[in-house]
């Protein structure tokens, strides 16, 4: 194969098919007609050095296809802004959550250095993990939206209405005052659903608590992670088989909200997605509370620790009632935000903009 | 960024939608890609190859410009021409440019 044909196939390689062939023609016969020339001048055949001599004023393969090509972006100036502020509300929370493992396995492990060592060595990969996950998730989240909004403003193009809408100052009345999303709200809950995604499928180990030491326990002095080096794990197998479930209405809510504050208000559709997901959650924390046990203790293992069956079986009960308490809270609370939120959406639907 | 590079880039701005209005203006008869570029430089101005391609092909999805293969001395070439559409508009923008021309004339004075 000569120069020219490899050159020609470089700048191909980095075409899109549709165009490829077309292209490649195109700068074959041009550097045909430049070489033809050239040889003229020099009143000499073409030889290697002319064509590299030509190939070098042509450019650089990269550069010469991408300038058939428009510009794309993974994620584009209009979304970059979000992006960020969704990026840093994960890294926040990721950092702090490693920072609380990393404390609390430090405190749990045997205090030698070795085993201090051992303990940050795996709350680095841990965060490593748990880091690329996150930012790969939000990545593609965006990346996906980005894409969504190119096709649709290629689609209207294709249709030969060539400009975008026009923008009607109107519109700015169009939305109804309680329709724009309020950014607390969606922050908060941007923020709370990392916190359990992450939580729940990185460091469940956090959620326990420790019966105190020397058995002096009398006003139940027990703390969530902390209290002494034997831990108890709080939440039982039948608890993490609901976790991939909740994970999912978690992911769900945080493309939601980050829909939410790209757009900057509230549609019928994202109305009926976030009450379909409040729905879905209310039904998993009702199979949760009808299911097998949540909690992880035992009356024997309890006992054991303690040294005091009565303190037990009260610690136990306690346990017990405050993750059925959350659980009938989470119930309530849901219905009650079902309701507001359904009513919202008659409102908005009634809405009729000035 | 360097004043150079920062002067290269503001004379590329300036020349970037010249450049449409120059190629439109020429191709009222068929020309290739490189006969195009020598008939520019012979008027005067340069385009290199990587600029004047894909921009013959933007005006031509943009309807502006027609174009045909055909075999020539045992090589296939891509003749252009105004369309009927580039035709319609060329006034206008010789127009447009000839405002421009002079607004800027009388500001840079």
């Amino acid at each position: 194969m000569n120069l020219i044909e490899i050159y020609v196939s470089e700048v191909g390689r980095r075409l899109p098919q549709t165009m490829r062939a077309d292209i490649e023609a195109e700068i074959r016969s041009a550097l045909e007609d430049m070489l033809e020339e050239r040889s003229k001048k020099a009143g000499q055949p073409a030889n290697d050095e002319m064509v590299l001599a030509m190939l070098k004023e042509y450019g650089d393969p990269e550069k010469v296809a991408a300038s058939y090509l428009p510009e794309r972006y993974l994620i584009g100036p209009s979304l970059y802004p979000i992006f960020m502020m969704v990026l840093r509300i994960a890294l926040i929370v990721t950092g702090v959550l490693a920072a609380v493992g990393l404390g609390f396995a430090i405190y749990q492990s045997t205090l030698t250095a070795q085993g201090v060592f051992e303990t940050v060595l795996r709350a680095a990969a841990d965060f490593f993990t748990s880091l690329v996950i996150a930012l790969g998730n939000i990545i593609l989240v965006f990346a996906i939206i980005e894409w969504a909004l190119y096709q649709s403003g290629k689609k209207i193009d294709l249709n030969g209405n060539a400009k975008k809408k026009e923008w009607d100052p109107h519109s700015l009345t169009k939305v109804m005052p309680s329709n724009r999303i309020k950014h607390s709200e969606v922050i908060i809950e941007l923020v709370g659903c990392f916190i359990a995604i992450i939580l729940f499928n990185f460091y469940p180990g956090l959620i326990g608590f420790t019966p105190s030491l020397n058995g002096v326990v009398g006003s139940g002095n027990w703390a969530i992670g902390f209290g002494s080096a034997e831990f108890v794990r709080l939440l039982s197998s039948a608890f993490f088989h609901f976790v991939p479930y909740l994970t999912a209405v978690w992911v769900l809510t945080i493309i939601l909200n980050i829909i939410l504050l790209i757009q900057g208000y509230w549609n019928t559709l994202d109305r009926i997605i976030s009450i379909g997901l409040k729905v879905i959650n209310i039904v998993i924390a009702a199979a949760m509370l009808a299911g097998p046990s949540l909690i992880a203790l035992t009356l024997a293992g309890l006992t054991k620790s303690l040294g005091d069956a009565g303190t037990a079986q009260m610690i136990l009960n306690l346990v017990t009632q405050v993750v059925h308490g959350a659980l009938w809270l989470a119930i309530i609370a849901g219905s009650l935000d079902v309701i507001v939120r359904l009513v919202r959406l008659a409102q908005a639907r009634a809405y009729i903009p000035r | 960024m360097g004043t150079n590079e920062t002067i290269d880039n503001l004379i590329l701005e300036l020349r970037r939608g010249m450049l449409v209005l120059a190629v439109l203006s020429q191709l009222d008869n068929e020309q290739y890609g490189y006969s195009l570029i020598n008939h520019l430089k012979e008027n005067g101005l340069e385009i290199d190859q990587g600029t004047l391609y894909p921009l013959l092909r933007r005006l031509e999805s943009q309807g502006l410009l027609q174009s045909n293969w055909r075999i020539e001395a045992d090589r296939p070439r891509r003749y252009y021409i105004i369309s009927e559409e580039g035709q319609k508009l060329l006034p206008q923008l010789k127009q447009e440019w000839n405002s421009i021309v002079t607004l800027m004339d009388k500001m840079l004075k």
